[in-house]
């Protein structure tokens, strides 16, 4: 069996593992490095539950080769902002009601941050195209695109 | 899979000598968001893996005077956000805006997309319209290009062998004058598979059609140019009855089949309405 | 387009006026208790939580859809290294057992067989054959490809009209593929369609969909100290401890099942999925199991809604009057039965709508194809007559030269009438001010953009029930308990899929309490220690969990207040808490639990007194006076005063309905509400564009207006979802639509802010008046996407999901 030694800055501190050519970051950030606030819900891409962002970058943990990531910074949800001391969006999120049952909102905080990181004063349609990779089947986004708009310093 | 190995180059030098080393074992991977799914699904058992996704040669948008050239390994995501590709290629810039969702975007890269080979590749039809080039080196370092109209040879099948890599795209830059127009169908309005799509790029002289290419994806084995839709234009003026007029021809030139997201009917009559609709506006 | 109802100003009474609402928690929006937790990241979902020294399992599935299944040989995969544990049939202990749903009632027919591991015959694509626990993920996957199965392919049966059929082929051991057949007759039908003016006939068709939550089916189970098998999963039903305690031949006492918050159910994970496999896998093992389904697998494998062909034939005067309707529902029940006959009996009772219809015929069938097995989704088959009831009633109006909402205005039932079934609608009825109201929101269209694009209105109205069916004589157990420092406990069996069910008992034990909700903390979802609230299914929750909480909450706060009283020498009943401060409140009537023979409870929450003379009320105190709530914990804890309650409510019990006649209470009470959407059409190429959408429901009373809110929204998008563009395609029991790259569900770009409309008439047999709304959000928008896009285009779609290529063929363009 080929293995590698990777490290990966995960949330501000630098973490090791030993993986395989075909571990994917997802699969490393859950099994390896605890990671489990980042979500497995489909492996293919397609429901952006696994969001991180990669060297600035949000992508789909899942579609990462960890190899790939070796050397490279990785944000999560809990890089973003805690309980104690909260990225306002995730306030946003609590206090419009935009999380259900969460199971995509780790993933939705990332990709959210990411878009308002690269444009601070989105429009309700930039909003949804920023956060369309990302599926939710609870909310119906309504509250979602309203909390993101309060997060970007809109009403 | 657990003996799968990888490697990442540091440089073209070192890529060459992998792919020279390794040629019939070695799979070359950029974002992984066509390859990662197959390797998870046991599609694709790569031996060797070859990361080329942080080449600096491979990655990048370098405005030339007569052309663009685009590293494989750029994202979509760049090309979409690229003001260079909007200006001068918008149809690009729409159709890699279009891809997939805004996460896959920053991994999927240009390269990618077309040695993945699908008949719906996403960046396909533009560049078939725009007459790019695409730049294939071989194990050995001897680069050749390729039309992108040559580039595709058939269903899931390119003009890369064993032992190559997709380098570079290079497009010309069109005439001024030039208007494109592109439309992409799917049964969502993100994340969707294509239907079918079109693109097209018009050059007008007075009243009538100067130089026309037109591409269609999803609706043929491969990416296509319709080359007799093409020479029927040229020379012509863009009416209803040239519409009704090509209607025929247009249908000859596509083979749509009949799957989970359309029946063969569905996807003619789809291709026609919006290659009219495009016409019209890249004529207008 | 729809005509403005000026003509109709005179609007029907609301159906009860309500005691003045002063509710200190209840109503106001409040972040749920869960909220940061997960938006943290620090919620442990099934699939996070880890167990050393786990093994993982994984599920070998059969390759046919009808097969016999001659022979397994499992010793290759028994010898691979790292391999603990392989199962198939024969290692089950009680591998055919019967599916229940947490009812204590035995209920005959509605049970069908639990097959644990397939046997005898494959009878869907997707049915468990094999189980394998190793020590990593990759040596259990590496392992199933070890197992080698025989099959013998059988012909197979894909249609349910088929499969009806006398010589079709039998998807089971029965002598039919009929599961079970229901009726409603109600007057005279030949005599109905000859009073008729107009009549309308059509057949729908509506598609089996998939709940596509975003968390996979997922569990870790491991054996306790005691000897207890522990599963934690996401599920619906802790109750089902029971029955993986029958299967694997253990009493009930040494299964417990555990659910953590869920990443949404819909009804998915209402039947066993993960359970039984790790409790067999941990009983032969003896060390902890984890196995989450992929993807995949659970398109693959788990429940689907029911597909279903409806004909309709409905007939009205001329006046718009519906005086006869005849329907004939069939649906898909594919290769197990589930809970079929339960969601046929809904549909059966939903075929007719929340109309006055004189006379009514209505015949239902339940089906077994080898198609994947269909079972619980939100709606349980409210949905699929609602299609078409609300379609018909749009070709009526058309036909009439009336507006929609002109011909439903005559026919809407109100409380006090009866349903088809003959149940009569006792709760409040708010269906016509929905409708109403939806209306005037949605307003006049734009329009046309461009030369290809036609914009349509539509509406579509719906009743919903909430509370299970009353022959189940349904129950459920809270705990309110205070602590020595003020804060509040509630132990309660409820499973959260994310709709907010364990913070609504926050909320209601923080109203009766006293308490902000934060001084609120609830334990939930544990078999072996909570009280069992019952499923979280049929949206009755709120209704079950909330009043049995609300109960013991009750009894803790008269058990207060009576010490505090005493402590004041003052009559209890003039005093109320709030913010955790005991005060004089004589102006409304105190809390009151009121309990009769058969142990169904009222609970009635103050309301106004009327004049009273403060100072003789007050006696020596000031009517300021105010004790702080931890002062009045205390002396009560030292009087030996109990703190705590554990109460149970029990639903109205009723008998089976009538299986001749169809009549029968069945349900509780019904939700009723109201979808008006716009749409644009681009008759070019099919795609529509879902413009405004409007949803107007009577809640009764929200206890939160955040979750309510966020439940009307969120179900508007899962039924546009079921309208527009979901759909598992099978091709002979083969799934075609493996991945959600084939399975489409609506983006965030597919669908536009959902503006959300709620009338709360009190009138719901919830706690403070609340009705459900979980289910019945998500009922009203296929048929308002189908009514709208009519208006758009002037032909209609009969079948979902309403694509592109559906419009073109209806345009007569393809």
């Amino acid at each position: 069996m080929n293995t590698y030694n990777i490290e990966l800055k995960v949330n501000g501190e630098w973490r090791e593992a030993e993986v395989t050519a075909t571990d994917t970051l997802l699969e490393v950030l859950r099994n390896n490095l605890e990671a489990v606030e980042v979500k497995n819900g489909c492996e293919q891409g397609d429901c952006g539950a696994c969001t991180v962002i990669l060297e600035g970058k949000p992508v789909n943990s899942c579609l990462v080769l960890a190899v790939q990531a070796n050397g490279k910074e990785v944000t999560t949800v809990k890089g973003i902002g805690t309980q104690d001391s909260p990225h306002h969006l995730q306030t946003a999120f609590v206090e419009h009601g935009a999380i259900q049952c969460g199971y995509c909102t780790p993933g939705l905080i990332v990709s959210a941050k990411a878009l308002l990181d690269e444009n601070p004063d989105p429009t309700r349609e930039e909003i949804r195209e920023g956060i369309c990779g990302n599926l939710c089947r609870c909310t119906g986004y309504t509250k979602i695109v309203e909390a993101i708009e309060d997060a970007a310093g809109k009403k | 899979m657990e003996n799968t190995e990888y490697l990442k180059p540091n440089d073209i030098k070192e890529l060459l000598l992998i792919m020279t080393e390794n040629k019939d074992r070695a799979t070359v991977i950029a974002g992984g968001t066509n390859l990662v799914p197959e390797m998870r699904d046991g599609v694709k058992t790569p031996q060797v893996l070859v990361d080329v996704g942080d080449l600096q040669e491979l990655v990048g948008i370098q405005l030339e005077k007569d052309s663009i050239t685009i590293g494989a390994a750029t994202t979509i995501a760049e090309i979409a956000k690229s003001s260079v590709i909007h200006e001068h290629f918008p149809i690009l810039s729409k159709a890699a805006g279009e891809l997939g969702n805004p996460l896959t975007r920053n991994r999927a890269t240009i390269g990618g997309n077309l040695a993945n080979a699908s008949p719906c590749a996403d960046t396909a039809p533009p560049l078939l319209a725009l007459e790019a080039e695409i730049h294939i080196t071989n194990a050995e370092g001897q680069v050749r290009t390729v039309p992108a109209d040559k580039f595709f040879m058939d269903y899931k099948w390119t003009h890369l062998d064993k032992g190559d890599v997709l380098i570079r795209i290079v497009i010309p830059k069109p005439p001024v004058a030039a208007k494109g127009s592109h439309t992409k169908l799917g049964l969502r309005k993100a994340a969707a598979i294509c239907v079918a799509s079109v693109a097209l790029m018009l050059e007008k002289d007075g009243d009538a059609v100067k130089r026309a290419r037109i591409a269609f994806g999803s609706v043929a084995p491969k990416p296509i140019r319709a080359y007799r839709l093409e020479h029927y234009i040229e020379g012509k003026s863009v009416d209803k009855k040239l519409l009704s007029d090509c209607e025929p021809l247009l249908q000859e030139e596509i083979s749509p089949i009949g799957d989970i997201r359309g029946s063969e009917s569905y996807r003619r009559f789809a291709t026609a309405a919006i290659f009219n609709r495009n016409l019209l506006q890249a004529w207008a | 387009m729809l005509e403005k109802h000026k003509s109709f100003e005179k609007v029907q009474k609301v159906s009860k006026p309500g005691e003045e609402k002063k509710y200190h928690v209840i109503g106001k929006p409040r972040p749920r208790h869960d909220a940061w937790a997960k938006v943290s990241g620090q919620t442990v979902y099934a699939g996070d939580h880890k167990v050393p020294g786990m093994l993982y399992a994984k599920v070998l599935r059969s390759e046919y859809a009808a097969a016999k299944l001659l022979s397994i040989d499992t010793r290759a995969a028994e010898k691979m290294k790292g391999v603990v544990a392989v199962m198939t049939a024969k290692d089950v202990p009680h591998n055919e057992t019967v599916t229940r749903f947490g009812q204590t009632h035995s209920v005959g027919g509605f049970e069908g067989l639990y097959r644990v591991l397939a046997d005898k015959k494959i009878r869907f694509k997707g049915e468990a054959v094999a189980l394998v626990a190793a020590k990593t993920l990759a040596i259990a996957k590496a392992a199933i490809q070890k197992i080698k199965v025989a099959y013998e392919p059988l012909e197979g049966v894909f249609d349910p009209v088929e499969a009806m059929k006398p010589n079709a082929y039998l998807v089971g051991e029965d002598e039919s593929n009929v599961i079970c057949s229901y009726k409603i007759r109600k007057g005279d039908i030949e005599k109905g369609f000859t009073q008729a003016d107009v009549i309308i006939e059509n057949t729908y068709r509506v598609q089996m969909v998939d709940h596509a939550y975003m968390e996979p089916e997922a569990g870790v189970a491991w054996k306790d100290d005691e000897g207890v098998i522990t599963i934690r999963a996401s599920t619906q039903v802790i109750e089902h401890f029971r029955g993986i305690a029958a299967v694997l031949g253990v009493p009930h006492n040494k299964i417990r099942v555990i659910t953590p918050m869920l990443g949404g159910g819909f009804g998915g994970k209402e039947d066993i999925t993960v359970e039984t496999y790790l409790a067999l896998l941990v009983q032969i093992t003896g060390k902890p199991v984890s196995l989450t389904f992929t993807r995949e697998e659970s398109i693959l494998a788990h429940s689907k809604r029911h597909p279903y062909v409806m004909h309709y034939k409905t007939g009205a005067t001329k006046d718009g009057k519906l005086v006869a309707m005849e329907a004939e529902l069939i649906s898909d029940a594919g290769g197990y039965v589930y809970l079929s006959p339960w969601v046929l009996l809904y549909s059966t009772v939903n075929a007719p709508g929340p109309y006055d219809i004189t006379h009514v015929k209505v015949d239902t069938h339940t089906v077994l194809t080898n198609n994947t097995y269909t079972s619980a989704n939100r709606g349980f088959g409210a949905n699929q007559p609602c299609f078409a009831y609300e379609s018909q009633l749009d070709e009526l109006a058309k036909k009439l030269n009336m507006s929609p909402l002109e011909i439903r205005r005559k026919n809407y039932l109100h409380t006090g009438d009866a349903l088809a079934s003959g149940r009569v609608l006792e709760h409040a009825v708010e269906t016509e001010q929905t409708a109403i109201k939806a209306l005037e929101a949605l307003g006049e269209p734009i329009k046309p953009r461009q030369p290809s694009e036609r914009i349509g209105q539509g509406m579509a109205s719906c009743m919903s029930s909430y509370g299970r069916m009353t022959f189940l004589h349904d129950t459920s157990r809270s705990f309110v308990s205070v602590e020595l420092d003020g804060t509040v406990t509630v132990r309660c069996g409820v499973q959260d899929l994310g709709g907010g069910q364990a913070s609504s008992l926050a909320q209601i034990a923080a109203e009766a309490l006293g308490v902000p909700m934060e001084d609120v903390t609830v334990f939930h979802g544990d078999s072996a220690l909570t009280p069992l609230a019952g499923t979280t299914t049929a949206t009755r929750q709120l209704y079950m969990s909330g009043n049995a909480t609300l109960k013991a909450a009750a009894t803790v706060r008269r058990n207060l207040l009576e010490k505090a009283g005493r402590m004041l020498g003052m009559d209890p009943s003039y005093l109320d808490i709030k913010d955790r401060q005991v005060f004089i409140q004589p102006e409304r009537k105190p809390w009151m639990v009121v309990e009769n023979d058969s142990r169904e409870c009222t609970i009635s929450y103050g309301g106004d007194r009327g004049d009273i003379i403060i100072s003789e009320v007050c006696g020596n105190n000031d009517p300021d006076t105010t004790i702080p709530l931890t002062e009045v914990i205390k002396a009560a804890a030292a009087d030996g005063i109990e703190l705590l309650c554990v109460a149970q409510f029990n639903a109205p019990a009723r008998e089976l309905l009538d299986f001749k006649t169809g009549q029968g209470q069945v349900f509780p009470d019904f939700t009723f509400g109201t979808i008006a959407m716009e749409v644009a059409v681009d008759i070019d190429t099919g795609d529509v564009d879902v413009l405004k959408m409007i949803s107007c429901f009577d809640v009764g009373q929200t206890i939160n207006p955040l979750s309510v809110e966020g439940q009307m929204e969120g179900g508007a998008v899962y039924g546009l979802g079921y309208g527009l563009c979901e759909e598992v395609i099978l091709d002979k029991g083969i799934t075609l639509t493996p991945s959600l790259a084939e399975y489409l569900i609506p983006t965030s770009k597919d669908v536009p802010q959902v503006e959300t409309i709620m009338i709360q008439s009190g009138g719901g047999i919830g706690p403070f008046g609340a009705k459900g709304i979980g289910e019945p959000a998500n009922v009203p928008p296929p048929p308002a996407l189908a009514n709208a896009v009519c208006d758009a285009i002037g032909t209609r779609v009969y079948d979902l999901p309403i694509t592109p290529e559906k419009i073109l063929k209806a345009l007569k363009a393809i």
